[in-house]
């Protein structure tokens, strides 16, 4: 569970170029959650997400944000019991693969857990075999001559090597081409089934969000607009909408029909439902 | 004499110790002036190698690319192709030189050796072109993903060339960036006449093309215009999708309501609409 | 991290914004000289009052110039507080003492002195990458480096070298600290004090970093191939650079104020005994 409670967050304070990136946020994650967060460049959303591993530190007199137990705006905060607790996926992880094989760097979280060396190898093993990739083929091989896809797929295993209970990804299918980007979907969906129940994913993709996730948080320059569930949000939500929260294309084609006076659900989010939709427009006409 | 013109092009990079890979083969198609076309192909499949073969980056192992009649394999003439072909990369944070838009756009024409004020001319027609005039003397920490990759075209607008190459120049960008790439570049080609292959692989932006390459495994598997998506196979089968209308358009013909191929939201409705109205009209 | 203001263009209209670049530096220079030459508390607020003008006269906010002086803020206070206590002076008596440290009179005026200096030294430098866009700065190195292309000097690619460089920096900081925040997310701690350890600390940002610039070069190789760079060759500009009449006026002003500054230290007018010139 993540629960944010009022956190605001100034760049360079006290100086004249302060920069309000948040503002009085108050927002949970429940166990078990596929939490979506969208709203577009500068809204906050890195900002915000980086709060949750404290790789960004609580401001005082800020707010605090309470990881299950782990309160991240006190003094002293033990990082890795946090950083092990909430696995960090950034855009384009494949970025920051360092090491000569694939098993090393995997390895490197559990490293700096200071497991032993056999729970380290047991936990890449496990790892590297959970993000699809065949053990003895890979573990041996430099992780820079791997397909783009694959690299991903190395990075997010270090990630996952750290048994984090939730898991943030940023953008987790930039660049990828569209079987890649279902790919590392399902691949997501199956770690959130079998190993980490909590995912947070920031994405500009709407039809990914409106696709996975139960919950979206909407962010507009710093501020929260409100956690929605997708159908309210792509459906109902007029005015949000109109302000910066794109439709998810399906959503899109369905709001098009309907205003044409097309009797459709202007909040479908399925292919499948638009297409019954229109089939029973169809039969009625 | 077509404008760019591959002929059996074979391409391989070494890939270990002794390994080499064969990104393209026996790779055959033409552009033509004014032309739009959308190269698509999954990740792997050979389009930026294409990309890059088309200026002379890289030569073909075998075969020949030619440009206005024209080997890139001529050294001499390099110069000159790459005034007829400006590429468009991927990155936008990797293309610029220097620490000023305008100064990054006079880049080109400044190599082409041109008089100043003619420079300055090309440089503010460019920025016009991709509506960004207003942030000429920005530098590109201000500018979103969407800006720097209109700064890139602008710098390439300016040399004048009669082909702009986009290599997956919206694959880095968010939704709004990729509208606005791919506004100015429609308006590129329908307004300057300017011949656009857009390599990529949003099915939304391909469907945007008159003329549609599909690239699988370094080979060209298929080469034709929009009812080129009335056959979904020869996407899926090379590992892309399709557009969302066309996906719904299939289901709904499967289903037993033949609405044709539309290509984006609008034409879908439109279809949708005449095929019910049509509809009312039988009873 | 951003902070670092060289290479932070300010733009504005002003008269310093659109003196020719090469003028720029060679006052620059000149400046710096005369820096050197300043002995009195009154040649420092002589040279003082011509550098608050141009400040002015550019139209960058002074506080803009000020969080220049940022980097060097802590060299500045700690050379001044070591000069203070350790200056000695066998000529007077100390004002206090504690121990080894002493204060006198002298050392006081002295590490005034030392950091007035180092601030004069800064400011206008700080204003001239301010005013000055990179490009103009590099454009206008290689104009006046060009006699040296003679000795065969490559002055065109060296130009171009640090243009890129101006360019690429702030875009490698900030990739820098992505991979460390990845880094940290793995559980990474770069706070070890063993320098050893540290360097092996930092192998997981390092190596990552160099494998993207290395990726960026490429790239950035490829961009300008592809936009007709062949090197310094038929290559022209769009921006030529044409000095003013303006341009001389400025460097003949501030000759002449280098003239002053040399009469007050060689004490050339004998106006040594009005006592305030003379600290």
């Amino acid at each position: 569970m993540i629960d944010v409670r009022q956190l605001s967050y100034v760049y360079s304070p006290k100086t004249p170029f302060a920069k309000q990136a948040l503002a009085d946020i108050t927002m949970r994650i429940s166990d078990g959650d596929f939490f979506g967060i969208i709203g577009g460049t500068g809204a906050g959303k890195s900002t915000l997400v980086s709060h949750f591993n404290a790789l960004t530190r609580v401001q005082k007199k800020s707010g605090t944000v309470l990881v299950d137990d782990i309160d991240l705006g006190a003094k002293k905060v033990d990082l890795k019991r946090v950083r092990a607790k909430v696995g960090m996926v950034f855009q384009y992880p494949e970025h920051q693969l360092f090491d000569d094989t694939v098993e090393k760097d995997v390895r490197f979280g559990p490293k700096n857990l200071g497991l032993s060396a056999e729970e380290q190898a047991e936990r890449a093993r496990q790892a590297i075999e959970l993000v699809g990739l065949d053990y003895d083929e890979f573990a041996s091989r430099s992780p820079f001559e791997l397909s783009g896809g694959q690299k991903r797929r190395v990075a997010l295993a270090g990630v996952l090597a750290m048994r984090p209970e939730i898991l943030v990804l940023d953008e987790p299918t930039a660049g990828l081409d569209p079987v890649g980007k279902r790919d590392i979907m399902e691949l997501v969906v199956r770690i959130k089934e079998t190993t980490c129940p909590t995912v947070v994913m920031i994405s500009h993709n709407m039809d990914e969000i409106a696709t996975y996730c139960n919950k979206i948080a909407v962010l507009g320059r710093g501020r929260l607009l409100g956690v929605f569930d997708p159908r309210a949000l792509f459906g109902t939500e007029k005015a949000l909408r109109e302000g910066s929260v794109r439709l998810p294309l399906v959503t899109e084609i369905a709001g098009k029909l309907n205003a044409a006076g097309v009797d459709v659900d202007p909040a479908i989010l399925k292919e499948d439902e638009l297409v019954q939709a229109i089939l029973k427009a169809a039969e009625n006409a | 004499m077509p404008f760019l013109q591959f002929k059996n092009v074979d391409f391989s990079y070494p890939s270990g110790e002794s390994d080499y890979i064969r990104a393209l083969r026996a790779v055959d198609f033409t552009v033509e002036r004014g032309e739009f076309v959308a190269l698509v192909g999954c990740n792997g499949s050979g389009k930026s190698t294409l990309a890059r073969l088309c200026n002379g980056l890289i030569l073909p192992d075998a075969g020949a690319v030619t440009v206005d009649g024209v080997s890139t394999a001529d050294r001499s003439a390099l110069y000159d192709i790459r005034k007829k072909i400006g590429v468009v990369f991927q990155n936008p944070d990797n293309q610029m030189v220097t620490t000023i838009v305008e100064d990054d756009v006079a880049f080109g024409p400044e190599n082409l050796g041109l008089k100043p004020d003619e420079i300055r001319r090309r440089v503010d027609w460019a920025l016009d072109c991709v509506g960004m005039r207003d942030h000429a003397t920005d530098g590109p920490f201000r500018l979103s993903g969407g800006q720097k990759q209109r700064v890139a075209i602008a710098g390439v607008l300016a040399i004048k060339p009669e082909l702009m190459i986009l290599d997956e120049a919206t694959g880095m960008l968010d939704p709004d960036g990729r509208d606005e790439v791919m506004s100015v570049v429609k308006r590129l080609n329908r307004d300057e006449h300017m011949a656009v292959v857009m390599i990529t692989h949003f099915m939304e932006e391909a469907a945007e093309a008159d003329r549609i390459i599909i690239l699988d495994k370094g080979k060209v598997v298929a080469d034709g215009g929009r009812e080129l998506f009335s056959t979904p196979e020869a996407f899926t089968d090379a590992g892309l999708d399709l557009p969302v209308s066309v996906r719904v358009a299939q289901k709904l013909k499967a289903a037993g309501l033949d609405i044709g191929c539309p290509l984006n939201a609008d034409e879908l409705v439109a279809a949708t609409t005449r095929a019910l109205a049509e509809k009312r009209g039988g009873k | 991290m951003r902070d670092v203001t060289i290479g932070q263009y300010y733009p504005a209209r002003s008269l310093v914004h659109r003196a020719d670049p090469r003028f720029k530096m060679v006052i620059m220079i000149l400046y710096m000289v005369m820096v050197f030459f300043c002995e009195s508390f009154f040649s420092f607020a002589f040279l003082t009052v011509f550098v608050i003008a141009t400040i002015l006269l550019s139209r960058v906010p002074p506080l803009k110039v000020l969080k220049g002086l940022k980097m060097i803020l802590i060299v500045l206070l700690l050379t001044t507080a070591l000069m203070m206590v350790f200056y000695a002076d066998a000529d007077s008596a100390p004002l206090a003492e504690w121990g080894i440290f002493h204060i006198y009179l002298s050392g006081i005026y002295a590490s005034l002195k030392l950091a007035w200096r180092l601030l004069l030294l800064v400011l206008l430098p700080t204003l001239l990458t301010l005013t000055t866009t990179p490009t103009e700065i590099c454009d206008g190195i290689e104009s006046l480096l060009t006699p040296l292309k003679l000795i065969r000097l490559p002055v065109h690619e060296l130009a171009l070298i640090m243009s890129i460089a101006l360019r690429l920096i702030p875009t490698l900081i900030e990739e820098t600290d992505k991979i460390m925040n990845a880094q940290k997310s793995r559980g990474a701690a770069f706070e070890s004090r063993n320098p050893f350890k540290k360097i092996k600390a930092m192998l997981p940002v390092l190596i990552p970093l160099f494998v993207s610039s290395f990726r960026r070069a490429d790239d950035l190789a490829d961009a300008m191939d592809s936009r007709c760079y062949r090197g310094a060759k038929g290559r022209t500009r769009m921006k030529v650079m044409r000095p003013h009449a303006g341009d001389f006026i400025a460097l003949l002003g501030w000759c002449a104020i280098f003239v002053c500054i040399l009469f007050l230290k060689y004490n050339w007018l004998g106006w040594s005994f009005i006592p305030l010139l003379g600290i």
